[in-house]
């Protein structure tokens, strides 16, 4: 090097000083160059040192995209900032002369447009220069082009895959619970965690569920009554400003309606994302399917407490059939030559019909009894106690007292005092003396009981007094018979009456009888028989919702014990 | 199921650091938001999440920050997020945290950040 320099003329040495910087702007250019792949910096450089080299002030490089010519660096030039479309006009209107393609001239990738150089108008060997340097940057470019591509594909690939990270381990933690409420926080922590959102919120409804309710920052209390405007929704669109607050929510909020079968069972709302940032189309469609996911969970969580809550009821039911059974008389109290049979038969839910023959002890030395039959209103575990209420309350008062009248009377006050006031019962309390067959009795609001004369006459003991529990210090008048040889006495419920056929007609009084008499020389538990076979028959295939009770009391011809 | 998450809890001066340690997803995200809820309701609004022993996190697991940062910024405070392993740092990064949290290297520099609130974000 040093040798070769001696031998130059001073012009040579000028000349060669030139082109050799031009040859060490290339090199350090070529280093440069490959050496990074980031654009900015890479065309950065290249106008740098364009620019310095020939005392440019001003500079643009350009890139050609699928949208046309857009500006890449700009330096010195307001008129054509960064981003702006690159045209020959806009170029020559900037006081941008001098242009050169990037790249192949058939097909350039961009173009590098200079201001006037201070040092003067470029030699052809400068201009061989600038082609040279552009001709190693363009490779590079193409490149960083490409890499640039593949970054911001990469990023919505991590994009997606975070989506299905997202909905993979919401289905996961769905699965997992069974609780309407961890459905709701679960799928708002995704969402919020998702899309960075601080405020979101769900509302969902059920029919005989307590509504799920989780919000932050939003209000979601009213949207039960815009179900109709929310099923109208697409399954996930951006509320703009009016029909924003026509939900009383920020515009800007992604709704997401959450449907059951045909049914809007919900919303599910995501306030405006932060930083100005908004919900892509993709959004929508991740926020529609979690929140279908999601829909399943809850329906799933509903119909599990539907069904926990019938095994409950089941079980009480069960549990109060089993209580009413025991307090039924296992055998009833032997009458002497009366011959009595009772039979009751529960529908399908636990009813309220209680009978009973009451030995009286404090009518001694007499044989009286207390008969009754009982029904009471509702049905379940609550009937079931107030059933045990009363037969404690019966046995009780008449192991001391023995006036009918006042037996009566006292049970209706403690049954008010016990019992909510839409609880009663209706009752036949009637006192046997066996050995007689006199008869006193009070029918406080239950169905008549009918007596079978031995010779076919009937006779009601009709309605005498108010239902038992009703209303407090009722006073109650008995009435009395006696029940001959041969004369059949029923009680009854008002199950054997009201039992329907499928035209809806009500078995009747008319067709107790009917059977009474029929079937009357029969023993009383075989009458009793009858009578239920006959509302079998009657009935059909109706359904029948009401216990029903029978009682047959029949006085043999030899009447003494 | 891989469920291991554990939060350990210890503090700096009136600054408390939960330390996350294994996987936060959707069936652990209940059990942070309940350890952060408890720290909000006690009136302790400087926190620093330790992401140092954080093995992953979820959706789930981030709408946990997203959830409080705005109750416990208005209460003066703030939630700063240190010490996260490079693939954890993706997902925050992925999903645009950095630019609604603080999240620096170390515990220490989130200290720093409380101390100097000039430097916060």
């Amino acid at each position: 090097m040093s040798s070769s320099a001696t031998q130059q003329t001073p012009q040579h040495t000028a000349q060669s000083g030139l082109s050799q910087s031009r040859l060490e702007s290339l090199l350090e250019s070529a280093k440069l160059l490959s050496s990074h792949l980031n654009l900015d910096q890479l065309l950065g450089h290249l106008l740098r040192t364009a620019m310095g080299r020939y005392l440019i002030t001003r500079g643009v490089v350009a890139i050609r995209t699928e949208a046309g010519c857009r500006v890449e660096v700009s330096r010195g030039c307001a008129a054509l900032k960064k981003g702006s479309d690159f045209t020959p006009e806009a170029s020559l209107a900037a006081g941008l002369e001098l242009v050169f393609d990037i790249g192949a001239a058939e097909a350039p990738i961009g173009t590098l447009a200079l201001g006037k150089p201070a040092r003067g108008p470029l030699d052809a060997e400068e201009t061989d220069f600038i082609r040279a340097l552009l001709g190693l940057a363009a490779s590079v470019i193409a490149n960083a082009l490409s890499h640039g591509e593949s970054v911001s594909l990469n990023q919505e690939l991590d994009q997606k895959v975070q989506e299905l990270r997202a909905l993979l381990d919401l289905v996961r933690g769905l699965a997992a619970t069974l609780d309407p409420e961890e459905v709701a926080r679960l799928l708002l922590l995704t969402f919020s965690g998702r899309w960075a959102v601080t405020k979101s919120g769900i509302a969902a409804w059920k029919e005989g569920h307590p509504p799920v309710l989780r919000q932050r920052g939003l209000k979601l209390d009213a949207l039960e009554h815009q179900r109709e405007a929310i099923g109208a929704l697409p399954d996930a669109s951006v509320l703009m400003a009016e029909q924003a607050a026509r939900f009383g929510l920020p515009a800007g909020s992604m709704i997401m309606p959450v449907r059951s079968g045909g049914e809007t069972c919900g919303a599910v709302v995501c306030g405006p994302r932060m930083l100005g940032a908004a919900y892509t189309n993709d959004d929508l469609e991740f926020g529609a399917g979690l929140v279908a996911q999601a829909a399943v969970a809850l329906d799933n969580s509903w119909h599990f407490r539907d069904t926990i809550g019938k095994k409950q009821m089941e079980k009480e039911l069960a549990l109060a059939a089993s209580i009413q059974t025991e307090l039924f008389p296992k055998q009833l109290a032997k009458l002497f030559a009366t011959d009595v049979a009772a039979r009751n038969r529960q529908a399908k839910q636990v009813g309220g019909d209680y009978y009973d023959v009451i030995h009286m002890p404090s009518s001694h030395p007499t044989e009286e009894h207390l008969v009754c039959v009982v029904d009471i209103s509702g049905k379940g575990i609550f009937a079931s106690l107030l059933m045990s209420n009363i037969q404690a309350t019966l046995r009780a008062l008449v192991f001391r007292e023995n006036s009918l009248p006042i037996v009566a009377q006292t049970a209706n006050d403690l049954l008010y005092a016990t019992t909510p006031s839409n609880r009663y019962a209706t009752a036949l309390l009637l006192i046997y003396e066996a050995s007689t067959g006199a008869c006193r009795w009070v029918n406080c609001g239950h169905t008549d009981g009918i007596i079978l004369r031995a010779n076919g006459d009937v006779e009601m003991l009709a309605c005498s007094g108010i239902a038992l529990g009703l209303f407090p210090a009722r006073t109650y008048e008995e009435q009395t018979f006696e029940l001959r040889a041969g004369d059949l006495l029923a009680i009854y419920s008002d199950g054997v009456t009201d039992a329907q056929n499928e035209a809806e007609e009500d078995f009747g009084t008319d067709r107790l009888v009917d059977v009474l008499k029929q079937h009357g020389s029969l023993p009383a538990a075989d009458v009793v028989e009858r009578v239920f076979e006959a509302i079998d028959d009657f009935a059909g295939s109706a359904p029948q919702f009401d216990d029903i009770t029978m009682m047959v009391m029949k006085r043999g011809a030899g009447n003494m014990a | 199921m891989a469920t291991n998450f554990t939060v350990q809890r210890s503090t700096t001066g009136n600054i408390v650091v939960l330390a996350l340690n294994g996987f936060l997803d959707a069936h652990t995200a209940p059990e942070f938001e309940k350890v952060v809820q408890q720290e909000f309701d006690g009136g302790n609004v400087r926190l620093i999440a330790d992401c140092g022993e954080l093995t992953y996190i979820s959706s789930a697991g981030l709408g946990v920050f997203m959830s409080f940062i705005e109750d416990i910024r208005e209460a003066g405070g703030d939630l700063k997020i240190c010490n996260l392993a490079p693939k954890v740092a993706q997902v925050f990064e992925i999903l645009g945290f950095d630019s609604i949290f603080e999240m620096v290297p170390a515990v220490a520099d989130a200290v720093k950040g409380f101390e100097n609130p000039a430097k916060e974000v």
